[in-house]
């Protein structure tokens, strides 16, 4: 499996609003980021959760916001960063 | 839509690292041992990802119920779901052992 | 902390320790949940799924893991470069030495340095690196927490007691999925020379979640 996305890439984390267990919490949707890495394929979360293999397994990345982009009221210095896992299929990109 | 255990950014109060510390009870980690005894290799009974889906499916009482007690309720509805037990099992079982707690006799 | 773990009793046991203080804690469970508990536990056991025995070993594995781990893998990140590019690059390899396995997860170490603080929350349940660190503290799984270190990281330290300036980043990793953080805090001044056993009486649990700093020398008369 190839990923679609590099580090330094920048993506838009997809809203997908969808039913049932997700790992990918309301407050990075519609946020801009950038790829810190690669992680690699893991199984898709939300299959396992409903008691199925996780196939086809899904690429996961770990992403990197600016605090300033993803709180417009961010009470420290705009620099600081969040970092956080996403799956390939929430990710497009910028 | 957004779930009960989407806490990420929302309003809360503060953490007091003293009085938020908790030595885990016997009671506690039995419950812990259990969980971990149905997701290990061997018995691959329930995964992770399962057991949140569980807990989700408290909605509101998600954040009445204390920690460990969410995790029985997933664990207990897990095995319903996969039919290791069945709810008249359980209710009989529950019964039996309310009975003997109750003419205090609990072991 | 092993004084309860054979007894059948479900009442005594957390009421008071070996030496007959009562335990300040949170509520005992319900009821109900004591009936729940007990009648899965025993309907498991008769379906054969699980032994009593093997509750009994799970509750000392549970026990057996502890941030001394942590601490001992810190000490010697610190003192041993070679181990430290490894623990940083390949950690699953890293880890071998300590005989910890993190499957199905993987651990990343994320290195505190002049310039960056981490800090780890799990904002979606409590995902925490417990092969080397044990169960998570009360605080970790708690609304608080997991609501604000990703929003106001630096109003949390302060709850912490740690300040961070404000010309050091502070990196807030959100463990919700497949990869369990450890943080490698700085080494504190003054500790040149030190063994890894006296190095790892500095890194305390906390500073490894990243809400506080390693211990200084001189905590520990050094």
């Amino acid at each position: 499996m190839n990923p679609r996305f590099q580090p330094g890439d920048r993506v838009k984390v997809l809203h997908r609003d969808q039913p049932g267990h997700v790992r990918t919490p309301m407050y990075v949707r519609g946020k801009t980021g950038v790829i810190e890495r690669v992680v690699g394929s893991f199984p898709n979360p939300e299959l396992l959760a409903v008691g199925h293999s996780g196939l086809p397994y899904k690429m996961l990345y770990r992403v990197n916001f600016r605090q300033g982009d993803l709180w417009e009221d961010y009470g420290g210095p705009a620099e600081d960063t969040l970092e956080i896992e996403i799956y390939e299929h929430w990710l497009a990109p910028v | 839509m957004r779930g009960p255990q989407d806490y990420g950014g929302m309003p809360a109060g503060p953490v007091d690292p003293v009085k938020h510390e908790h030595v885990p009870t016997h009671w506690e980690k039995t419950v812990d041992a259990m969980m971990m005894l149905l997701f290990d290799q061997r018995r691959r009974l329930a995964r992770v990802d399962e057991s949140r889906r569980m807990q989700e499916a408290l909605g509101e009482d998600y954040h009445k119920y204390p920690y460990y007690e969410r995790w029985l309720q997933a664990i207990s509805w897990l095995m319903l779901e996969k039919g290791v037990y069945t709810q008249e099992e359980l209710e009989a079982k529950k019964a039996e052992v309310k009975a003997r707690l109750e003419s205090g006799n609990e072991s | 902390m092993s004084e309860t773990h054979d007894h059948s009793n479900e009442h005594d046991h957390a009421t008071h320790t070996h030496d007959g203080k009562p335990i300040q804690e949170d509520p005992l469970p319900s009821l109900e949940a004591q009936i729940l508990e007990a009648s899965v536990r025993e309907l498991l056991i008769e379906k054969g799924v699980i032994s009593a025995d093997d509750v009994r070993r799970a509750i000392d594995q549970v026990e057996s893991r502890t941030p001394a781990l942590g601490a001992k893998i810190v000490a010697r990140a610190w003192d041993d470069s070679e181990f430290k590019a490894l623990l940083m690059s390949d950690s699953d390899e890293a880890l071998m030495a300590f005989g910890v396995d993190m499957r199905p997860t993987e651990l990343c170490v994320v290195e505190n340095t002049d310039e960056v603080h981490n800090m780890v929350v799990c904002t979606l349940c409590s995902c925490y690196p417990r092969p080397v660190l044990g169960v998570p503290p009360a605080w970790y799984k708690r609304r608080d927490y997991r609501s604000r270190a990703v929003r106001e990281p630096r109003a949390v330290l302060q709850e912490f007691g740690t300040q961070i300036p404000d010309q050091k980043q502070v990196r807030v990793h959100d463990s919700n999925a497949d990869l369990r953080y450890l943080v490698l805090p700085q080494r504190p001044a003054g500790t040149e020379g030190w063994d890894q056993e006296k190095l790892a009486r500095l890194v305390t649990r906390d500073s490894m979640i990243g809400v506080s700093d390693a211990l200084a020398a001189s905590d520990i008369g050094g």
